[in-house]
């Protein structure tokens, strides 16, 4: 099967992603039909290439006319996508290898997922597009994704934003919903795959082919098993060089083997053996969907650290406290200030600063010397990363202003401190812009943490490039993550065996 | 490797001790110095060559539990007490003893666990961790996938949450780190060159000096 396919050393699926003219085989005038609503999906997001429907019943759907067959096709396609009942999809695979067809999506389902006789039918479908060197996607898969040619070929009618994240999911709906999801957290995508069954193309030719591509910055993946013999580790050891794969791995409570004679193998969970694989392999690996967002925002739009020493500031203690010591407990330092530092903040700050590494500005409400401090800070070489608690924009104090009704003397100390407030919000703004450009300067990732904002962290992504997250735990390991990878990336390349 | 084709061919489920040792001694692991005897002038000979104190056990496949059948005699001292504890073996009633092992007497100070298995999606994987009766307790191990990098090696020792016992200790030496991973190497391609081996353990390895020793070895074969 698919694992014994000769390693070839690029492996071209631009025409899955980036295909310039499709066909729909199954496409239905029927709404409540994938053959319908993936076509509607496809038309909606503006695809670029050309879209022929397939369906001898039907003279047009969408308003696009509709073909016969295949064969009755105005021009050659580079990519078939396919909807129809699995019963059929054996005798199309022979249809697209006579039209020469290079790739096929196969969205149907009722294969090896469903039982022995799917899994039949499968083997006979995965047989045949072998014969013809087609590639095929799944089956039962929930579609594709490509930025280049606006293509969203996927049952649920997502829009991604376009950026540098390409992703490969197991499950397909863990995959929809990611890109859905980082629609609203600001997060773009460049290619996606539901791989399905994985009948032919598996995960591990998905990551080879990301690898290899240059609009892919950060691979995403989520994985529930690999085939035996596939060779994750060596793999992904060699594209974790050129570019962090974060992967989220589901089924993980396996316990070890049982009926073992020895020690080795009955402590061996699969568990065990995957977290061992993805960090030989310098893979970043996630525990929870929420870290794989994070973690996403921050590898696609930061530098890496080069060590683990954080510089914290913030505008009140407790939440300098709380991150300093999340950050000690999680592998992280938060090295003193030396004399030199300080000095320059006693220039700046009023007496009372907390002379220290977390930097407390301690609240003022004049004038802020955030973005100031913020720079001093950043030009420290005792330091190779940044959490800036209160530096997005707009907190929870702007809520101040709505809704309230009171005697006249309170309604016009209100419209005093609203003006006030709303002035001081153009601050922050400025002050984001400040911090993309520390960043850049810097080559430091400085990670904004802004409590009780939770609507901020797009915009800040979408309008700075400034990654913040609501909690100082969650910078906190995120930070861990991407100094962990840098880490990777500094080990000896020594690969002396035995 | 002859070691495991006749023990194939004869239908073990496993290499004896000894032999176990020699495969691992094939691939540079430091062993225990050792013998198989069958006769008592023949373990006084051995006891002495090896030089005191020595261990004497019952020696076979079947005999892989051999604290709990009470097969082994440790810290014998001169020849009179490998003549009495050979005879004792020998004559035990819990189990059929052909052979003996006599083996050097190693007091190392730390036992470790060094093993491989084979993983269903990523085939043979390299086990570390504490070794003797602390395995089962504390389950403090780390795995790799073979084939390992010396930096795999090195990455490994790190892994485990009781990683102080490699450092220096009351008195003695930190562990041989390049020893080691050596040995945590070698492991790895063991299982990689021989697809008839299922798992194996080494427990304990222990530190003498600061330099490991594998002290009993259990090779299961598929």
């Amino acid at each position: 099967m698919a694992a014994q396919k000769p390693n070839m050393k690029t492996l071209d699926l631009d025409g899955i992603f980036n295909p310039e003219r499709i066909a729909m085989i199954g496409a239905s005038a029927n709404p409540r039909k994938w053959g319908f609503i993936i076509l509607l999906n496809i038309l909606k997001a503006n695809y670029r290439g050309r879209v022929y429907p397939i369906n001898p019943r039907e003279a047009s759907i969408l308003g696009y006319p509709c073909y016969r067959s295949l064969r009755d096709l105005p021009e050659k396609v580079d990519m078939v996508l396919i909807t129809t009942p699995a019963k059929v999809v054996p005798d199309l695979i022979d249809e697209c290898g006579a039209q020469r067809i290079p790739y096929v999506i196969v969205i149907t389902s009722d294969f090896s997922e469903a039982g022995p006789e799917g899994a039949a039918l499968e083997r006979d479908v995965v047989a045949r597009a072998e014969k013809y060197g087609i590639r095929l996607v799944g089956p039962n898969s929930m579609g594709v994704f490509g930025s280049k040619t606006n293509l969203h070929a996927t049952m649920p009618p997502v829009m991604p934003i376009h950026g540098n994240v390409s992703m490969f999911s197991q499950s397909g709906n863990v995959g929809v919903q990611m890109l859905a999801w980082g629609e609203q957290e600001g997060l773009g995508f460049n290619k996606f795959v539901s791989s399905g069954n994985e009948g032919d193309l598996n995960c591990i030719d998905y990551l080879r082919y990301f690898a290899e591509d240059r609009d892919t910055g950060v691979i995403l993946g989520y994985l529930e098993g690999i085939e035996p013999g596939a060779n994750l580790v060596a793999e992904a050891k060699k594209i974790s060089r050129k570019k962090p794969i974060l992967v989220f791995k589901g089924g993980r409570t396996e316990a070890g083997g049982k009926a073992a004679a020895s020690h080795s193998a009955a402590m061996a969970g699969e568990n065990e053996i995957f977290r061992a694989a993805f960090r030989q392999s310098g893979m970043v690996e996630v525990k929870t969907s929420q870290a794989l967002m994070d973690c996403a925002k921050a590898f696609s739009h930061y530098p890496l650290p080069r060590g683990n020493r954080v510089g914290i500031i913030t505008r009140g203690g407790g939440w300098g406290v709380i991150t300093a010591d999340f950050c000690e407990e999680n592998g992280l330092v938060v090295p003193p200030l030396p004399e030199k530092i300080i000095k320059k903040f006693n220039q700046i700050l009023p007496k009372y600063w907390s002379h220290g590494n977390p930097v407390d500005l301690v609240a003022t409400i004049s004038h802020d010397p955030y973005p100031e401090c913020l720079e001093i800070l950043s030009r420290w070489e005792g330091i190779d990363a940044i959490i800036a608690l209160g530096a997005g924009r707009r907190g929870f104090t702007y809520r101040y202003s709505k809704d309230v009704t009171g005697p006249q003397e309170v309604m016009d100390a209100i419209r005093m401190a609203s003006t006030f407030i709303e002035q001081r919000n153009q601050i922050p703004d400025e002050m984001l812009k400040g911090v993309r450009q520390l960043i850049v300067k810097s080559k430091k990732p400085i990670i904004v943490v802004a409590i009780g904002s939770e609507k901020s962290h797009k915009l800040n992504l979408a309008d700075y490039q400034v990654v913040s997250y609501p909690t100082p735990e969650r910078a906190v390991r995120v930070l861990w993550q991407m100094y962990k990878y840098s880490r990777f990336l500094n080990s000896p390349q020594d690969e002396r065996k035995f | 490797m002859k070691i495991i084709e006749d023990a194939l061919k004869r239908g073990a489920k496993s290499l004896s001790e000894y032999e176990s040792k020699l495969l691992l001694a094939e691939y540079g692991i430091p062993i225990t110095g050792e013998a198989v005897v069958t006769t008592e002038a023949d373990a006084v000979a051995k006891a002495a060559q090896i030089g005191y104190p020595v261990v004497l056990k019952g020696s076979g496949e079947t005999l892989s539990h051999k604290t709990e059948m009470n097969l082994i005699a440790l810290n014998l001292r001169d020849d009179n007490e490998v003549r009495s504890a050979f005879r004792e073996l020998t004559s035990s009633t819990r189990a059929e003893v052909k052979e003996v092992l006599v083996q050097q007497m190693v007091k190392g100070d730390r036992e470790l666990l060094v093993g491989m298995n084979r993983d269903i999606q990523f085939g043979p994987c390299v086990m570390f961790g504490l070794g003797g009766i602390f395995t089962e307790i504390l389950e403090d191990v780390a795995f790799r996938v073979a084939p390992l990098s010396r930096f795999d090696a090195m990455d490994m020792m790190n892994d485990i949450r009781g990683k102080k016992i490699l450092d220096a200790f009351r008195g003695k030496p930190a562990v041989d780190r390049e020893k080691l991973a050596d040995i945590l190497q070698a492991i790895g391609q063991i299982g990689l060159d021989h697809e008839q081996i299922a798992e194996i353990d080494i427990n304990p390895l222990k530190l003498l000096d600061g330099k490991p020793l594998a002290v009993d070895a259990l090779v299961v074969l598929k």
